[in-house]
C-alpha cells in the first residue's frame, strides 16, 4: 500500500515538475514580443525600437549597479519564456555566457548590442591586455548603432512588424544625431578638456568629443583606491585646475568627496547610464534626458 | 614628509592610530574568551542593519549600530548556553547576519545608498566619520581603563571572577556594547577587513612575546600602531591597497615572531642537550 502511494506521489511530482518546465509555447495573447534586456539602457533602447509591439523586462533592477549583478532563478525562468534577449556585451554582463549555456529555450533570439561597434581598450591603471571598455552607449553615435542592431533582432523575431520597427529606429536616428550635435556644439568651444570621474566609463564619450578622462577607479566602480592613485589624481586636478570631481549615482561618493575636499573642487553627478533609480524612471527620465543632464554637468565643469 | 602633505592621508593616520590603540584593548579580552571571529560576525550583522535602516527609513548608521549591539548580545546569550563552544555562537550569529543582509538588501531599492554605507576605506574618511571614531575611541579607552581589573579577571576565568565578587554580568554587558560600537563605527569608516583583523592579529603577536597580561596588552597596542603606520606608508609608496597592506604587515610580523621564537627554543634545547 505504502509503495503504491509512493509511486502515485512520485508520478504526480514528476508531472508537476515537467509541466512547470514546459511553458506554453507560442505567442502571448496580446501578440507582443517578450523582450528581456540585461540592464537599463538596453531596456530603454529595446522599448524605443519596439514601441507598442514589445513587452520589455529589464533584468538588473532599478537603482542597482550592474557590474556586480547576477541573475536570480526568476530571471533565468523568464528567459526561458522570452522571445528576445538583449545584452550589451564587451564583458559588461559577465554572466551571459553561463546563463545562455544553461537555457533550454531554442527559439530565443540573442542580441549582443555592442557587436558591431569598435571597442576601445582600457587604458586605466588597472588595465590588462584584452580588457575592453564596455560603456559604448555613452557615445550617441554608438547608441544609435546599438538601437539599430536591436531593431534588426526584433524584426527577426516578428518579421510581420518589420516596417513598424524600422520606422521607430529611423525616428530615433534623428534624435541621436541631434544629441550628438548638441554635445559637439556645446563642448567644442569650452577651454577645459579634462574630467575626473569615479570610474573610467566615459572613454567613448571622451573620444567622440575630444575630452580626456581620469578615472579614480578603473573600469569597474567601488573598489578601494590606493593612496598613490589618489595622490596622482589630486596632483592632476591641481595642475589642470579641474573644478569638478564627478561621481555616479549608483556608487559611493566617498572617494570623490575626499578628493574634491583636498583640491577645493565641487562634486557633481555624471551618469554612465548603467541604471536609473526608481524615482528617476518615475520622473520619466530616459537615455536622452540623462545624456542632456550629463552635457549640462560637463558644460558647467569645463567652462 | 610627503606622506602627510594631504589631508586624506592625515585623516588616515589619525583614524588608523586611534583604532590601533583601542582594538587591542577589546581584542585582548576577545582572544582570551576564545571569540576571535567576533569582529567578522558583527561586521556582517551590521550590513543587515544598514539594509534594515534603509528599508525603514531610519538612519542606516543607527540601524547598523543597533544590529551590531543586538548581534553581540545574541552571541553573548548563546555563549552562555554553550560555554564550552563559544565559537559556535559566533558562527550562528554570523550566518544569521549574512543571511539577513542578503535577503534585506534585495529589498533596498537604491543600491547607491547601500554601497555608500558598505564601502569603508581608510583613505576616504569624511569629517563626520573622523569625529565619530575619535568619540568612540575616547569612550572605549575610558571604560576600558575603568574596568581594567574586572576585564582581566573575566577574560581568564569567569567563574573565579564571579566568586571574587566581580559583577560578571555587568562587565560582560558593557564589554559587549563597547565591542559592538567599535566594530559598527570602524567597519563603516575603514572597512571590515582592518577592524576584524586588528582585533586579533596584534594580540596574537603580543601573546608570543609578552610576559604578563599588562605587558602583552602594551606590546599589542605598540605593534598595532606600528602595523598601521607601516602599512599605510608602504601602501602609499608602493601603490598598494591600504587595507590589505596593513593587515598583511601584521600577519607577516606574526609569522616572523613565531618562526624566530621556535628557532630560539630549538637552539636553547640544543644547548641544553650539549
Amino acid at each position: 500500500m505504502k509503495r503504491v502511494t509512493g509511486l502515485v506521489l512520485t508520478g504526480l511530482i514528476a508531472v508537476c515538475v515537467l509541466s512547470a518546465c514546459k511553458p506554453e509555447a507560442g505567442e502571448e495573447k496580446d501578440g507582443k514580443l517578450k523582450v528581456m534586456a540585461s540592464f537599463y539602457t538596453m531596456g530603454d533602447f529595446a522599448q524605443k525600437a519596439g514601441g507598442d509591439e514589445v513587452e520589455v523586462t529589464t533584468m538588473v533592477p532599478a537603482g542597482t549597479e550592474p557590474h556586480d549583478w547576477e541573475p536570480e532563478a526568476q530571471d533565468i525562468a523568464a528567459l526561458e519564456e522570452a522571445d528576445v534577449f538583449i545584452y550589451n556585451g564587451a564583458k559588461m554582463e559577465h554572466w551571459v555566457k553561463d546563463v545562455l549555456n544553461t537555457l533550454e529555450n531554442k527559439e530565443l533570439i540573442v542580441v549582443e548590442a555592442a557587436e558591431d561597434i569598435e571597442l576601445l581598450g582600457s587604458h586605466g591603471h588597472q588595465g590588462e591586455e584584452g580588457v575592453y571598455d564596455p560603456h559604448v552607449w555613452l557615445d550617441p553615435r554608438n547608441a544609435e548603432k546599438q538601437m539599430e542592431t536591436i531593431g534588426e533582432a526584433l524584426e527577426k523575431a516578428a518579421p510581420d512588424k518589420q516596417e513598424y520597427f524600422r520606422e521607430n529606429c529611423s525616428k530615433y536616428k534623428t534624435e541621436f544625431a541631434q544629441l550628438d550635435q548638441e554635445f559637439e556644439e556645446q563642448l567644442e568651444p569650452l577651454p577645459g578638456k579634462d574630467i575626473i570621474v569615479a570610474h573610467e566609463a566615459f572613454g567613448y564619450l571622451c573620444r567622440a568629443y575630444g575630452l580626456n578622462q581620469i578615472g579614480i577607479e578603473g573600469l569597474s566602480p567601488d573598489s578601494e583606491p590606493d593612496p598613490a592613485r589618489m595622490e596622482e589624481i589630486i596632483e592632476f586636478a591641481r595642475e589642470n585646475k579641474v573644478k569638478t570631481i564627478f561621481f555616479e549615482e549608483l556608487t559611493s561618493p566617498k572617494v570623490a568627496n575626499t578628493i574634491a575636499k583636498e583640491t577645493g573642487a565641487d562634486t557633481a553627478v555624471l551618469n554612465p547610464l548603467e541604471g536609473l533609480t526608481e524615482e528617476e524612471i518615475e520622473e520619466g527620465k530616459d537615455y536622452f534626458s540623462v545624456m542632456r543632464e550629463n552635457l549640462q554637468a560637463l558644460v558647467k565643469a569645463l567652462q | 614628509m610627503s606622506v602627510l602633505q594631504y589631508a586624506f592621508m592625515q585623516k588616515a593616520f589619525i583614524v588608523g592610530i586611534l583604532l590601533a590603540i583601542i582594538t587591542p584593548c577589546i581584542g585582548m579580552t576577545i582572544v582570551l574568551k576564545r571569540m576571535s571571529m567576533i569582529g567578522d560576525a558583527l561586521a556582517h550583522s551590521s550590513l543587515a542593519g544598514v539594509a534594515f535602516g534603509l528599508l525603514l527609513g531610519i538612519n542606516p548608521v543607527l540601524g547598523a549600530t543597533a544590529f551590531c549591539i543586538f548581534a553581540a548580545l545574541g552571541i553573548e546569550g548563546i555563549r552562555k548556553k554553550t560555554p564550552r563552544y563559544s565559537e559556535m555562537a559566533i558562527a550562528i550569529v554570523m550566518s544569521a547576519g549574512i543571511g539577513l543582509a542578503g535577503v534585506l538588501s534585495g529589498f533596498v531599492k537604491n543600491s547607491a545608498n547601500f554601497n555608500s554605507f558598505l564601502f569603508g576605506s581608510i583613505v576616504a574618511i569624511s569629517d563626520l566619520e573622523l569625529w565619530m571614531v575619535i568619540l568612540v575611541s575616547v569612550l572605549v579607552l575610558l571604560v576600558f581603563l575603568l574596568l581594567y581589573k574586572e576585564l582581566f579577571y573575566v577574560g581568564f576565568d569567569e567563574r573565579a571572577a564571579r566568586i571574587s565578587g566581580v559583577s560578571v554580568k555587568t562587565v560582560n554587558f558593557v564589554f559587549t556594547l563597547l565591542t559592538a560600537l567599535t566594530v559598527s563605527i570602524a567597519s563603516r569608516t575603514v572597512g571590515t577587513l582592518i577592524v576584524s583583523s586588528m582585533l586579533v592579529v596584534p594580540v596574537a603577536c603580543g601573546m608570543q612575546i609578552g610576559k604578563s597580561y599588562r605587558n602583552t596588552l602594551i606590546l599589542s597596542i605598540i605593534l598595532a600602531v606600528l602595523f598601521t603606520v607601516a602599512g599605510l606608508t608602504v601602501s602609499y609608496y608602493g601603490k598598494l591597497k591600504p587595507g590589505g597592506t596593513i593587515v598583511l604587515t601584521g600577519v607577516l610580523v606574526f609569522v616572523i615572531i613565531v618562526v624566530f621564537k621556535s628557532i630560539r627554543i630549538k637552539y636553547k634545547k640544543h644547548k641544553a642537550v650539549q
